[in-house]
């Protein structure tokens, strides 16, 4: 019964990452790229945190906290990058940043 | 002071005055201090070595070596410098120094029309070339006498080099440097090669029984006997140092130096130093007979060809750089018949009588500006003390008796005698050679004599003049040892510790007399040619030979060694260029080429990495999964 429990919780944060790969590999628009990351990062906070409350003791949550907190560094830095590429290209569209093509 | 404090003394009066003078430029410069400082050097020397040399006459000093640590690694002692005083030191000690003080007098009056400036260089280098053999000469083991026979060869450099702007002059002390360099390396490998097998860098019967050890190990069986390697190398680097035939070709050409400068180099310096390293390491030489048979050879060969070149020479001073080869050949052959005594006393008596030769060759061409014979003629007249002085030195080059030379040279003939017919006939050859070589001695000496005292007055001649006392003096005072130095021979070789049965106060031997009459032949024949008219007759008569020398054979296959040597490098050259740089080369453009290529994977575009790495993703979930399969 348990296992099936965790079974839900992988399928879910499965399905998640795969919306998040989809979606990078489709989206132009550098926010909705960043968008699917954060739902890609998030399928992996699932999967930890599911995996910790199925087991004994709390260091996955703990790791999780941590986890978010990076994240939202992360999102910090994609933020940034976009709006210099907004005034730099005068555009977000990931395709018009191509200046380090070898 | 003791033997050890006066040998020191001796030694390092030159050094620090070269030093001094080498540091304090303002000094150097001055055309009067910078001279003064260096004579009084030399004369300090001269000082501790006569008092050295009479000390050991007269065995007041027992021979001693003190040493000191030089190079220590891994807390063993390498190499030691040091001083030893016996008699043989003791006596090339007064010869060097004696000789030295007298060229450096004598160039006081030679050079004082040159710069100022020059004349402070070129005293600089005659303390430290006085230096330089001293230290050879004291030296008590092998490194320290190689490490003051590269000196010597340096400041021989620096003084043949002394009118460097000359082309001539600095091709001349290039071709010095380069030949004895190349001979130098035998010195060297020998070393390496002694220091191998005996573990030090000694010359004594010690070494010479590791050597002979080391030859008869059945564990290794060498290729060349270690014995006859070591004295061979060094052999070759005596070759280049004293002129020998087929490395004498640097000594004619060293006649670029000024004048002085060629009778210290041929008297009592720079290839006297051969002749002595022989005398000092006669262990290590006498223990590989091989070697001392080459030696005689080489030397009997020399001094029959240098003298045939002698005969030819128009150029005063090239006569006498012919003959120092031919008496270095002497020298060397004697030592080869295994008579030291006869080698190193011709050496000291040479010494003197060459270095008179050759001043007085300076006092004439200092009066008349020219090198050239034909246009001397007629000088007795105006320079009767030169004359004097260099009759003296040619007659004591030629062997006259009562003379040095005689005596040196009769010991030198005998010993090579004794030893054709003990019997060693492969001896019969230098034994003949020398005594030949006599007659013409005799000859080119008594033509260069008449030719340039004698005869029709050139132009030149009219306005000729003795030089200054400082010239006039050396020459006097050189002329006494000229003269005189082959009378005490008994006393010599008491002193050198070089004993030969039969020698009296007057040395005469049948051998001797033969080789004087070969002597008076040769005088008789140049007189003759001299009353039949200068020189035509005798040019004529020998114009083939001199066809022959003057094609310079030797100069000729040293060029074609040499060009080669050039195309060997040339080769070499093409190789490292294209094959040993080529591989780099070809690594490096291989590099660029797959960068130029592979570059284009890199887009710049965002979505493509993605996909890349999503790529991986599936790859990686695929290989894994195919893993589980395989291993469950």
């Amino acid at each position: 019964m348990i296992a099936g429990d965790l079974r839900v919780f992988l399928t879910v944060s499965a399905v998640m990452f795969c919306i998040g790969v989809y979606g990078i590999l489709s989206r132009r628009n550098a926010i909705g790229v960043l968008l699917c990351l954060e739902l890609m990062a998030n399928a992996v906070n699932l999967n930890l945190v599911a995996f910790a409350r199925f087991s004994t003791g709390t260091m996955g949550q703990v790791f999780t906290l941590f986890a978010i907190a990076l994240t939202v560094a992360e999102v910090v830095v994609g933020m940034a990058l976009v709006i210099l590429l907004q005034r730099t290209h005068r555009d977000i569209r990931l395709d018009v940043a191509e200046e380090m093509r070898g | 002071m003791n033997a050890v404090e006066l040998a020191a003394l001796t030694v390092l009066a030159p050094l620090v005055v070269a030093v001094f003078l080498i540091v304090a430029a303002p000094v150097r410069r001055n055309g009067v201090l910078a001279p003064g400082l260096s004579v009084l050097g030399s004369l300090v020397s001269l000082v501790g070595a006569g008092a050295l040399l009479l000390r050991q006459i007269f065995g007041l000093d027992p021979d001693l070596t003190v040493e000191r640590q030089w190079l220590v690694a891994g807390g063993e002692t390498v190499a030691r410098v040091g001083i030893t005083v016996d008699g043989t030191s003791a006596a090339m000690l007064a010869v060097v120094t004696f000789v030295a003080a007298m060229v450096q007098i004598f160039s006081l009056g030679y050079l004082s029309d040159e710069p100022e400036e020059d004349r402070g260089r070129y005293f600089t280098w005659q303390s430290l070339f006085l230096f330089s053999m001293l230290g050879l000469v004291v030296s008590p083991n092998l490194l320290q006498l190689f490490a003051c026979w590269e000196l010597v060869g340096l400041c021989s450099y620096l003084l043949i080099g002394y009118w460097w702007r000359k082309p001539s002059a600095a091709k001349a002390a290039v071709k010095a440097f380069w030949v004895t360099k190349f001979a130098d390396m035998g010195l060297l490998i020998g070393l390496v090669l002694l220091y191998y097998h005996t573990g030090a860098f000694e010359w004594g019967p010690g070494a010479v029984e590791q050597l002979a050890a080391a030859g008869s190990d059945p564990e290794k069986t060498p290729w060349v006997l270690p014995s006859v390697a070591v004295a061979g190398l060094m052999f070759f680097a005596v070759m280049g140092k004293s002129a020998q035939f087929p490395l004498h070709v640097w000594l004619p050409d060293a006649m670029e130096g000024p004048t002085p400068v060629s009778a210290l180099l041929h008297a009592a310096t720079m290839v006297a130093a051969g002749v002595y390293l022989i005398v000092r390491a006669w262990p290590l030489f006498e223990a590989a007979p091989v070697v001392l048979n080459t030696m005689a050879i080489v030397g009997g060969l020399t001094a029959l060809l240098a003298a045939c070149m002698a005969i030819i020479q128009t150029d005063i001073k090239r006569v006498l750089a012919y003959s120092t080869a031919s008496q270095l050949g002497y020298m060397i052959a004697a030592l080869g018949a295994g008579s030291v005594l006869g080698g190193f006393f011709h050496l000291t008596t040479h010494a003197f009588f060459k270095a008179l030769l050759f001043l007085s060759a300076g006092s004439v061409i200092h009066a008349v500006h020219t090198n050239e014979l034909s246009e001397m003629g007629g000088l007795w007249k105006p320079m009767k003390l030169t004359a004097l002085a260099f009759g003296v030195g040619a007659a004591a080059l030629a062997g006259l008796p009562l003379m040095s030379g005689f005596t040196s040279k009769d010991l030198v003939l005998e010993g090579l005698y004794k030893a054709a017919s003990a019997p060693q006939p492969v001896l019969w050859f230098p034994f003949l050679a020398c005594l030949f070589t006599v007659g013409l001695t005799s000859f080119y000496m008594s033509r260069v004599f008449l030719r340039a005292f004698f005869g029709k007055s050139s132009r030149r001649a009219y306005r000729a003049h003795e030089g200054g006392w400082s010239m006039r003096v050396p020459m006097m005072l050189l002329a006494v040892p000229a003269v005189a130095a082959g009378w005490p021979v008994a006393t010599f070789a008491q002193t050198t510790g070089l004993f030969e049965p039969h020698i009296g106060l007057l040395h005469f031997t049948p051998v001797g007399g033969i080789a004087l009459g070969f002597s008076v032949v040769g005088f008789a024949v140049a007189l003759m040619v001299h009353a039949s008219g200068g020189s035509g007759g005798m040019v004529s008569a020998l114009s083939p030979l001199g066809d022959l020398i003057r094609l310079s054979l030797v100069d000729r296959a040293y060029d074609l060694a040499y060009r080669q040597a050039l195309n060997i490098a040339a080769g070499v050259g093409w190789f490292d260029r294209y094959m040993v740089d080529g591989v780099v080369n070809a690594i490096g453009a291989l590099t660029l080429l797959l960068g130029r290529w592979s570059r284009h994977l890199q887009t710049g575009r965002v979505g493509d990495y993605v996909y890349a790495v999503v790529g991986g993703l599936v790859l990686l979930a695929a290989w894994s999964q195919m893993i589980s399969w395989v291993v469950l």
